[in-house]
């Protein structure tokens, strides 16, 4: 059997991270620069830090591009939202759901954006989906195949990634034999919510989540068999010390498996802790999250 | 850039007729949610101004530029209201707000595809189902109108 060759992950940021800062206290361009401090390479933008979304002016778009170049940042992913209840009554119809998301793969296309975290509608909050999403999906791949975006439903806490419906997800991509359909491992997955170094005060909030539900968590072997499935992961994040240790979230372990199986794709820090409206803070906690990517990476 | 609250503190003054007399006041407001909505996943509540409640039917929104009822919001899924642009909440109240001190609340909420349970009020009589006042512990859809979630004091000058 021929040896896997290792991957190399890019590390990047989600600027969904400073969600509590863009417009209060930092600029778009202020999040650049912070972000090529930390050596990030790439980044997910959402459609709502697009400037007049969704027809952003030829100038928010040059500017886009040369925030791209000054700071030798990819693109790399685009989070957007299939909407399918946008008004009151019925569900919307087939073609204004898939006009819609039509919409979001040119503008991703535009910005050279290749993947895309697709929210899909849901109706729990395990992310089970809304019946009749195979349709949806299935209408827009060929879309998606033409604007070379790939759609990611992403898994997120409390999801896991043995959840029933991670696998519908991939038995469709199979069966459609297509790339352009995949998952998004939110890293938030791997936190066991009884058992982690977090400050007090955020453990006893993981606890309380638990208790009002089953508690299950991923384990890093878990992502092996999702992994072909995904080009972007949210390098989720609660917590750093100042050892540079995420305290509840197996990073040594995840980041080593993504390499040994070859996995060359973008993963993005997403920052969900405390103190999430101060740029100081914020700042700190992702510096503190890229010396620990760093030094697993050893780049 | 805007401010670290729901409600603004630039943009609250009364609101003068041409011939002088005042038809009422405005105040600025945002969501403070991480990402933009379509304006037909809004949901707009009442004001409370100095404890006195001006009903939701009478509110007017302007969001980029545009007027709209309560009611107008809910079919323009056509419209996107970006994160961090301002609505600016439009009060009927002849006569105005006195120079001073005032304190401003704004009940509101949205719906979207988030990992709840759909909407069951299409006609959008409640609060939607995420936003300042959800009661996210509880029953999706209920509110916890008493909080005072997005009251804030400001000065008013005219």
């Amino acid at each position: 059997m021929s040896e896997i060759k290792k991957g190399q992950p890019k590390r990047g940021v989600s600027v969904y991270s400073y969600a509590g800062v863009l417009n209060v206290s930092m600029t778009l361009d202020d999040v650049f620069k912070d972000m090529y401090d930390m050596g990030a390479t790439c980044f997910e933008l959402l459609t709502s830090h697009i400037e007049n979304y969704p027809n952003p002016s030829t100038q928010w778009i040059d500017h886009f591009f040369w925030l791209c170049d000054k700071y030798k940042m990819q693109p790399a992913e685009l989070g957007h939202w299939a909407e399918t209840h946008l008004h009151r009554g019925p569900r919307m119809t087939d073609d204004e759901i898939l006009a819609n998301m039509v919409r979001d793969f040119k503008l991703a296309n535009l910005l050279g954006f290749h993947s895309l975290r697709t929210k899909i509608t849901c109706i729990n909050r395990h992310c089970d989906p809304e019946p009749g999403w195979e349709k949806d999906i299935e209408r827009a791949l060929p879309y998606a195949e033409k604007y070379d975006v790939a759609m990611l439903s992403e898994c997120h806490a409390p999801t896991t990634l043995k959840r029933k419906h991670i696998w519908d997800y991939i038995e469709f991509a199979d069966k459609h034999q297509t790339k352009h359909f995949g998952i998004n491992v939110d890293f938030g997955t791997f936190v066991n919510p009884k058992e982690n170094d977090y400050p007090p005060e955020m453990k006893e909030r993981m606890n309380r989540m638990v208790s009002e539900e089953d508690g299950g968590y991923s384990r890093p072997e878990d992502i092996i068999p999702i992994l072909p499935y995904s080009r972007t992961c949210h390098a989720k994040f609660n917590y750093m010390d100042e050892n540079f240790h995420e305290c509840g979230i197996p990073y040594e372990q995840i980041l080593n498996i993504m390499v040994e199986q070859g996995w060359n794709g973008n993963l993005v820090s997403e920052y969900e802790g405390p103190r999430r409206d101060e740029a100081e803070y914020l700042g700190d906690q992702l510096r503190r999250q890229h010396i620990m990517m760093n030094r697993i990476l050893g780049y | 850039m805007v401010e670290n609250y729901y409600v603004q503190a630039r943009g609250f003054h009364n609101i003068y007729n041409d011939d002088g007399t005042i038809w009422g006041f405005q105040f600025c407001m945002r969501t403070k949610y991480y990402k933009g909505l379509w304006l037909s996943q809004f949901r707009a509540g009442d004001a409370i101004v100095d404890g006195v409640k001006y009903p939701r039917e009478t509110l007017i929104w302007n969001i980029q530029g545009m007027d709209y009822t309560r009611e107008e919001m809910y079919d323009r899924m056509d419209q996107y209201w970006q994160v961090n642009d301002i609505a600016t909440v439009k009060v009927p109240c002849p006569g105005g707000l006195k120079q001073g001190y005032h304190t401003v609340e704004i009940q509101f909420g949205w719906v979207n595809n988030y990992n709840t349970p759909l909407e069951a009020e299409y006609d959008g009589s409640g609060l939607g189902l995420m936003g300042p006042y959800s009661n996210l512990g509880g029953k999706p859809g209920t509110y916890k109108l008493d909080s005072k979630a997005t009251e804030r004091t400001l000065l008013l000058v005219w």
